[in-house]
């Protein structure tokens, strides 16, 4: 398959607006059906790569991949162009849904539909969780840092500043010595 | 003031954020509801509600909290200090990475995250969902979306739907 970057700045902001258009229900597959698969500018490997990359660093994953993928065709100008095309429509969206929700929750039916509607959504953080972690369920030691971290974290409400980094410490030293 | 402590505050979660605005759900209903009492627990869940149905990024919670803070300065302020930082940590990374491919330790740290990043989203599921005190229907709903994303490979927003519907029926 021949594939080929974007070829100017416009070509790229429109690719992102498009993308952050169109993110019904999350914006990673919508990202690999507009990069890859409609406009070619990425391989899959290539895609599957960057995006791996992104989950592992800190931050909004696809707001990474657009600053990384940005940067990588256009320099400095590409991160900006891309990460405002991939905010600019959904932000405007979520502000004027939200302002809008605001103007009608004294209806408490409504109410009542987007307090489930949260908690379905918590709901999918907690799928995604158990999706991630299957691969971890034969490793002791895993199970026991999940543990840890969300009794620490959910249960007795201690700050992640404070979590993260003595759990990266030892699932760190766990991976090390082959526990993970 | 609020501002600033607002730029602050979404530039640190920016930092910490491994495995992207899951992970730093709990911590963020920690602060802004538990230690600041900027939004009231059913308001942070229903503007997490908003931010989910509409299309876009999940980082886009993070406007709405700044919205309902400091209307829109407050808005565009939090959503690019939680979007910033670790955007130039990723610039800088992303070539590091690549050079490191074979090297033990990029392959330790994988592993080490993973688990943490399955905790912290878990965590951040189960905080959404209590968001005062224990509400077996709020659980009932989001087990339910829990169940049905692993057993259907549907569009999540089957799942939103579904527990809009729910949440008419029974709260």
């Amino acid at each position: 398959m021949n594939t080929a970057p974007p070829k100017n700045l416009g070509e790229l902001f429109f690719g992102f607006l498009w993308i952050g258009a169109r993110s019904f229900g999350g914006v990673l597959p919508w990202a690999y059906r507009t990069m890859v698969e409609e406009r070619r500018w990425m391989t899959h490997a290539d895609f599957t790569e960057t995006i791996g990359l992104c989950q592992f660093l800190p931050g909004p994953n696809i707001g990474n991949a657009s600053v990384v993928l940005g940067k990588r065709w256009f320099g400095l100008a590409g991160a900006v162009v891309a990460f405002l095309g991939l905010m600019a429509l959904p932000f405007i969206w979520v502000l004027a849904l939200f302002t809008l929700y605001n103007d009608f929750s004294f209806n408490p039916v409504l109410k009542a539909v987007v307090t489930g509607v949260g908690a379905a959504g918590a709901g999918l953080f907690i799928g995604t969780a158990v999706k991630l972690g299957r691969p971890l369920a034969r490793k002791p030691a895993a199970l026991v840092l999940i543990a840890a971290c969300f009794l620490s974290v959910a249960v007795a409400r201690f700050s992640l500043v404070a979590v993260i980094p003595a759990g990266l410490l030892l699932a760190l030293l766990a991976a090390r010595r082959n526990w993970l | 003031m609020t501002l600033v402590e607002l730029a602050l505050y979404f530039g640190l979660l920016s930092l910490i954020s491994v495995g992207g605005m899951p992970s730093v759900m709990p911590e963020m209903q920690r602060f802004v509801v538990e230690v600041k009492g900027w939004l009231t627990p059913g308001e942070f869940l229903q503007a997490f509600a908003v931010g989910q149905a509409a299309p876009g990024p999940n980082v886009l919670i993070a406007s709405l909290i700044g919205w309902k803070v400091a209307g829109i300065p407050g808005a565009v302020v939090a959503l690019l200090a939680f979007c910033f930082p670790a955007a130039v940590l990723a610039w800088w990374v992303a070539e590091l990475w690549d050079r490191f491919k074979d090297s033990p330790w990029r392959r330790a740290i994988q592993r080490a995250i993973a688990p943490i990043v399955v905790a912290l989203i878990l965590s951040g599921g189960f905080v959404i969902a209590t968001p005062a005190s224990p509400d077996w229907r709020l659980w009932l709903i989001a087990a339910s979306s829990a169940a049905a994303m692993l057993l259907v490979n549907a569009n999540p927003l089957w799942m939103l739907a579904g527990g809009g519907l729910l949440g008419a029926v029974l709260l």
